[in-house]
């Protein structure tokens, strides 16, 4: 698994208020508090994302997944 | 090129069964062989996590025992494999790569496990994995409880998550064969980087009993090998429905190469874009020369790109809200902090967090994705783009960014350049084919098909390997 930032990921924070944020270039930190604040960041980006997706009200959630 | 008089470790399972079969070698004496071999070299590439000698000693005695009786079981019979320290095997311990479960084991064998033990085969070691398969998110390929997983082709290269241990050891000429597992790229990415033939079954195929979860929706099993018929020989023994596993579609496979139907009867999509633009420039020619290959055999190629939606954003979502699950007990312990990589903590600690709203809303997207592969697949038999874009990392290069630095700029969108994550979530089965070398680091294809089509994919797979030999190529010795 990686969890890179994808272009769409870019794309969507560019496009929203976090882009003057994300245009800044920030000094590398590596404490535990900075890790746990990056990895919700990556993590509220993808769901925010999913969020912003239409879905047709009648399509049920793939439950009792099968291929 | 390895040096000579070690051919046998780099043989097909064909070729072992006809050595075998003529009496040239019996079971015991290749097992011995082939366990000797992965604890000598295994710790080499990081590839080992537990040795098995006396067992495949006394598995290949049982083989030797039902030759001789004229008992056969089919083409596994006598043939020496590792496994992924992911799946339990009764006794011994199962680390799934992760410090904190360092001491654990189970009572019981996966299911593969026996299915495996049931074809003659010989299990001569668990192999080394990225920790709980790096479902947090690592940030470097030191994420695991026995080392970085090194690439046997360029010890300071990665040889690819999770399945590190799986792909280095067949390379490498550990073992015949191993079985390795897949929640989004573990199976494709270390084939790829270490230039060996691997086989992502459709999702439900082979049973995940007695192997750790990390998303239920996603988890698949599948093999490591040296062609792909080997890989179908694999599957033939391994899949099959089980009720101990929930996610089964119940369903065998039997490999039936004699049906596969002829490259040239075949619409396979793909995007120049892939080949030509997003792969990394070393890579380029490889890739260039393999979809010629394709094309003399006589493919009928179609340019085309995958539906649009945000793969990786629903992937994410929905493995975190899995994981986040199944690990909370971990998490909750405190234990989670005695994993090797600071952002897999992270990830994992993070991924409490993700809603009921935001999975249920992942997975109904993921439903329309599944309709719209089924509208790609009713006009097309198979996609091919590049299984990675370029050849390994080195081992210090990040794979995500550190907290604080600016994000990465991938290069422009193209192609099916989001296949890998598409292809898991919609449960799709992926055939990883070795097509070349990039800077003498080697570079795979993967061909993706409907859900239960592995005969087609490894008929392709075949065809592509009787007009190539990159699948034969070995790592120095």
């Amino acid at each position: 698994m990686t969890l890179k930032i994808t272009r769409r990921k870019l794309a969507v924070a560019l496009a929203g208020p976090a882009a003057a944020a994300l245009a800044q270039p920030r000094t590398p930190a590596s404490g535990p508090g900075d890790e746990l604040t990056a990895a919700r960041d990556r993590l509220a980006m993808a769901t925010g994302e999913v969020a912003r997706q239409e879905v047709p009200m009648a399509t049920e959630p793939a439950f009792q997944f099968k291929a | 090129m390895a040096a000579s008089g070690d051919e046998i470790f780099f043989a097909t399972i064909p070729e072992l069964n006809a050595r075998i079969a003529s009496k040239q070698i019996s079971a015991e004496e290749l097992a011995r062989a082939f366990a000797f071999r992965l604890e000598q070299l295994g710790p080499r590439y990081n590839a080992l996590a537990l040795p098995l000698r006396e067992l495949a000693a006394s598995q290949a005695k049982a083989v030797d025992k039902d030759l001789k009786l004229g008992r056969k079981h089919g083409a596994l019979q006598g043939i020496p494999y590792g496994v992924k320290d992911l799946l339990s095997l009764a006794g011994k311990p199962t680390t799934w790569g992760a410090k904190p479960y360092a001491a654990q084991v189970f009572d019981y064998n996966a299911t593969v496990l026996d299915k495996l033990e049931a074809a003659g085969a010989v299990l001569a070691g668990k192999l080394a994995m990225v920790e709980l398969a790096g479902g947090g998110g690592y940030r470097y390929a030191s994420a695991s409880l026995t080392g970085p997983g090194l690439n046997p082709w360029d010890l300071g290269r990665w040889a690819g998550g999770s399945s590190s241990g799986s792909a280095a050891a067949v390379a490498a000429g550990l073992v015949a064969f191993a079985i390795g597992s897949e929640t989004s790229g573990s199976i494709l990415t270390p084939a790829s980087f270490c230039g060996v033939t691997a086989l992502r079954p459709t999702y439900g195929l082979v049973s995940r009993y007695g192997a750790m979860a990390l998303s239920w929706t996603l988890d698949k099993v599948g093999p490591f090998a040296r062609t792909a018929e080997d890989c179908g020989l694999v599957l033939h023994a391994i899949a099959s429905g089980d009720a101990k596993d929930p996610g089964s579609a119940g369903k065998s496979f039997y490999y039936a190469p004699q049906y596969a139907r002829p490259i040239k009867e075949l619409r396979i999509g793909y995007a120049a874009a892939d080949f030509s633009e997003r792969a990394d420039a070393s890579a380029r020619p490889a890739f260039a020369a393999a979809l010629g290959v394709l094309k003399e055999a006589g493919a009928q190629l179609f340019e085309t790109k995958l539906p649009a939606f945000p793969y990786d954003e629903i992937l994410d979502t929905i493995l975190a809200a899995e994981q986040g699950a199944i690990f909370e007990p971990l998490i909750a312990s405190g234990r989670v902090e005695e994993l090797a990589d600071k952002a897999q903590i992270a990830g994992l600690k993070a991924s409490l967090a993700v809603t009921a709203k935001d999975y249920l809303k992942a997975m109904r997207i993921r439903r329309t994705i599944q309709t719209a592969f089924s509208g790609v697949f009713a006009g097309l038999d198979a996609l091919i783009a590049p299984a990675t874009d370029g050849p390994a990392t080195p081992l210090d290069q990040p794979m995500i960014p550190l907290p604080g630095a600016p994000p990465e700029v991938s290069s422009p969108a193209a192609g099916l350049s989001g296949l890998v994550t598409a292809g898991n979530l919609a449960g799709l089965p992926a055939l990883a084919l070795p097509c070349g070398f990039a800077g003498g680091l080697p570079v795979a294809l993967q061909v993706v098909g409907a859900p239960f089509s592995e005969n087609l994919l490894l008929g392709i797979g075949k065809e592509f390997q009787s007009r190539t030999d990159w699948h034969r190529r070995r790592p120095p010795a």
